[in-house]
């Protein structure tokens, strides 16, 4: 087929002009990490799905993607959960509730949830890949009922660094919740868990024919969490990933987040796991 | 508004070209000065106040009194910011670094040679932390302006690092070697937007190299031209003896 | 399809009287040995037998730098890019330079069609004309033959003391009208001959490069290469950008411009924190090749490099596509033969 004909003729659009949203919250949630809560002009709804991202910018500085760490299910604002490391998240950590940033998305894939619905929910998260997955477990807590039990595994290097730890309290409590929590290296005053996360999986009660797993973490983790998961016998094809790439456009254009054929702006960010298998430079 | 940022300039060892280089800003000193003050800056004022955000500092450190000096300027300065080649990577001033230094010493200052301690040229960065670089020799007044405004925001500037060949393609430059000369263009950081080679000159290399050089396939590119090795060497010297030493070691 | 002659010495007439008509970009010396794409100001200017041009006509649909928003500081607000369609006449553009410029308009518009490139791309007229292979040509190894007409309105076939021509579409016929051109008799010459070939069909080639992820020319590459980033610079069919601000110095307002990028460079696909994921230049020329002749062909069943040659013309060390893909392909045989 000719190349024009792979592509159904539709109205070009503007991609890159961002709509320009207002911070109503900022909390911090560790020396590095902030909160921040954001609202669309005239109440709007975000209509985003746990994992999918939106390219966050502040004139002059710059541009850059950010999971969303709400769940769909919490109307009116979003919340974006940011680690200071470069310059946009340095200017961003300057903001206060008032000023505006702008935001073009939500894009790409996220988790699909029906694939989990009905199913026991397994999040694997690492660090900072809470952000994302905690929209998932929100999503999950506010449709209790549409899904079997929830297993939280999260890792973090130290105890210090937790994030959300006011909700890790909460998830703790509820008991149709099984959560677990290990650190890298605890301070003295720590009394959980120490070891990396792969240390949780061996230990998880786990229905295998019933359980979908979603992973989301640094990329050194995903090689290691793979192989404990495979070692309980969990099917490939109940395993999702949410990568890390950098995705500077959003849209499919930029080119720098392709992954061998896959752009992970639209592809991605989460895949099914058997779909990683033909992206050598995935994992 | 907040207060505006105070701003100090040094120099050390250096031909203060790119000092110079900052006086010649005419059309934009004003608008530049609505945005800071300018507490210390020997080219055009002489006072000497106290802590600043930003120092902007020219040249190399060549004397036991230099190293004090930068330390110093470290210490009061928020934002410490390189300028030129000699500051960055040590610049032609390096170029005494491969010779012994008692001999260098005797054939710049004669019998009064004990007067004048030297040391070998070292960029700012091989004393102190520098958190920007403004590169090339002379710096450009526009990349200046670019890393002055992004300070002034309080955002850490973007240094380029691609290399001159990058500018040269988007221009649509001849390349130097089809012309039969040397160019260090392929393993030095662009960001000057091709000055030279857009001026039918050979890139000479002063803004730097670009980080992991692939020094052996440069050699290759020499070769493959049927250009000197040695030549290209001694030219890639001129601005990076410093860090030329540091990849031998 | 008539035929129509174009003599030799009425070239610069045919080119005054397109450009009484439209603004007319053409090919025009721009070095001692090398041709620009530039707009015509002296219709004498203009060069029809040429090798390559170092950019293509991406350029005018992508620029460099390429404003895509203006920001007011102050008050937060900002307004789009005024951006204009083109509608200029490009004239004297090879077969593989329009085949190139099919798999940008693919790649803006799949997904979400984007308005900025996608309006540029309005008003164009196409002038082609045939080319002579060099060294470096091999778009005939990718399905692009040198008197390939498909996308040209207007198309001129170097013969003897002149040119014949084709008149394609409407648009062809809008631009010629008025202007005397002769019928001819003369038959359309053989296209000349490619001294470069890749030695399988596309169709063979994914299966090829798809086996060849681990094979030792990406490392062996690597160590020629310097990692400059021309052969994405120059490239018909790259089209990766990044985005920058740019403030003015009164720190009042400034603009976004997106910048061309290339995979080949280290920062590519660094992200925040310092990762970088393909840190190696190893890995960086397999993803380069790759895109062309895997992963985008796999896609839409097109490999995406044209066969211009640009990316060995231009690379300072030498490094030729062409051999990378073949050494692929007799690795990929050499392997079979002893498999069976």
């Amino acid at each position: 087929m000719k190349l024009n004909e792979l592509v159904p003729q539709q109205d070009p659009v503007d991609l890159y002009l961002p709509v320009m949203s207002e911070i109503r919250d900022v909390r911090p949630l560790t020396d590095l990490e902030t909160l921040y809560t954001v609202a669309l002009p005239d109440g709007r709804d975000l209509g985003h799905q746990p994992g999918q991202f939106v390219e966050v910018s502040l004139f002059g500085v710059g541009e850059a993607p950010f999971s969303i760490s709400s769940s769909p299910t919490r109307k009116g604002v979003f919340e974006l959960g940011i680690r200071k490391v470069g310059l946009l998240t340095e200017k961003l950590a300057e903001l206060k509730p008032g000023d505006k940033v702008g935001i073009r998305g939500p894009f790409g894939h996220g988790i699909p949830v029906e694939k989990f619905r009905g199913k026991d929910v397994l999040i694997v998260a690492g660090g900072i890949g809470l952000v994302p997955m905690r929209s998932m477990i929100n999503y999950v807590l506010d449709r209790r009922d549409e899904f079997g039990r929830l297993i939280i595994c999260y890792g973090s290097r130290s105890d210090k660094e937790l994030l959300f730890t006011d909700e890790m309290e909460s998830w703790r409590r509820d008991p149709g919740v099984d959560f677990h929590v290990t650190v890298d290296r605890g301070s003295p005053e720590w009394e959980g868990n120490t070891g990396v996360i792969t240390t949780l999986i061996p230990g998880l009660e786990l229905d295998l024919g019933k359980t979908v797993c979603c992973v989301c973490g640094p990329p050194v983790m995903y090689r290691f969490v793979l192989l404990a998961l495979k070692s309980r016998g969990l099917p490939d094809k109940s395993i999702y990933m949410s990568l890390e790439r950098r995705m500077k456009c959003g849209v499919g254009k930029c080119g720098h987040c392709q992954i061998n054929h896959s752009y992970v702006c639209q592809d991605g960010p989460v895949y099914h796991y058997p779909d990683l298998k033909s992206l050598e430079e995935a994992l | 508004m907040a207060a505006k940022p105070r701003v100090a300039i040094f120099d050390f060892t250096g031909c203060e070209g790119c000092e110079l280089n900052q006086l010649n800003f005419e059309n934009q000193l004003l608008d530049m000065l609505e945005h800071v003050d300018i507490v210390e800056w020997r080219e055009a004022m002489d006072d000497r106040p106290g802590e600043y955000d930003i120092a902007f500092v020219e040249g190399s450190l060549s004397t036991p009194d230099c190293i004090k000096r930068i330390n110093e300027i470290r210490r009061r300065a928020k934002v410490l910011v390189a300028v030129g080649a000699c500051a960055v990577q040590g610049g032609i001033n390096g170029m005494k670094n491969t010779q012994p230094i008692e001999e260098v010493r005797e054939e710049v200052y004669g019998k009064d040679k004990y007067l004048f301690p030297t040391l070998p040229a070292l960029p700012l960065s091989a004393v102190v932390k520098v958190d920007v670089n403004v590169r090339g020799c002379p710096m450009t007044q526009m990349e200046f302006l670019k890393v002055f405004t992004a300070l002034v925001m309080g955002k850490k500037p973007v240094e380029p690092t691609s290399a001159v060949c990058v500018e040269c393609k988007l221009k649509e430059n001849e390349c130097v070697y089809e012309k039969g000369m040397i160019c260090l263009g392929p393993v030095t950081r662009g960001g000057c937007d091709a000055h030279c080679p857009s001026f039918g000159q050979y890139c000479t290399g002063c803004r730097g190299m670009v980080p992991e050089p692939n020094l052996k396939a440069m050699e290759e590119i020499l070769v493959k031209h049927g250009l000197s090795v040695n030549e290209a060497w001694k030219r890639l010297h001129l601005y990076n003896t410093h860090e030329l030493e540091g990849l031998k070691s | 399809m008539e035929l129509k002659f174009l003599a030799s010495d009425r070239v610069e007439a045919f080119v005054s009287y397109i450009m009484q008509k439209k603004t007319v970009y053409a090919p025009q010396r721009a070095g001692k040995h090398s041709v620009a794409l530039k707009k015509v100001a002296d219709p004498g200017a203009v060069v029809l037998d040429y090798a390559r041009t170092m950019q293509s006509v991406k350029k005018f649909f992508l620029p460099p730098r390429d404003e895509l928003l203006q920001f007011n500081l102050a008050d937060q607000s900002f307004a789009p890019a005024e951006v204009k369609p083109l509608d200029a006449v490009l004239l004297g553009i090879h077969s593989y330079d329009r085949a190139a410029i099919d798999r940008l308009d693919y790649n803006f518009s799949q997904g979400h069609a984007e308005r900025n490139y996608l309006t540029r791309r309005e008003g164009v007229v196409w002038v082609g004309v045939s080319f002579e292979p060099d060294e470096f040509h091999f778009s005939g190894s990718v399905g692009i033959r040198p008197h390939d007409t498909e996308g040209f309105d207007v198309f001129l076939t170097r013969a003897r003391d002149g040119y014949l021509v084709e008149v394609l579409t409407n648009a062809g016929r809008e631009l010629t009208a008025g202007f005397d051109l002769p019928a001819t008799d003369q038959a359309k010459p053989q296209p000349g001959h490619f001294h470069q070939h890749i030695f399988l069909p596309q169709a063979k080639l994914n299966e090829v490069m798809g086996a060849s992820y681990n094979n030792p020319v990406w490392e062996e590459t690597a160590e020629k290469c310097v990692g400059c980033g021309s052969c994405n610079i120059v490239c018909p069919t790259c089209y990766c950008f990044n985005v920058e601000e740019n403030v003015d110095i009164k720190v009042s307002g400034g603009t976004r411009e997106r910048i061309w990028d290339g995979c080949m460079l280290r920062e590519f696909t660094e992200v925040a924190g310092g990762e970088v994921f393909r840190g190696g230049l190893a890995e960086r020329q397999r993803h380069r090749v790759m895109r062309k002749f895997k992963y985008l062909s796999d896609k839409t069943g097109h490999p995406w490099c044209v066969g211009c040659g640009r990316c060995t013309a231009y690379c300072t060390a030498g490094i030729s596509i062409v051999s990378i893909v073949n050494r692929c392909i007799s690795d990929y045989e050499k392997h079979a033969a002893t498999a069976v």
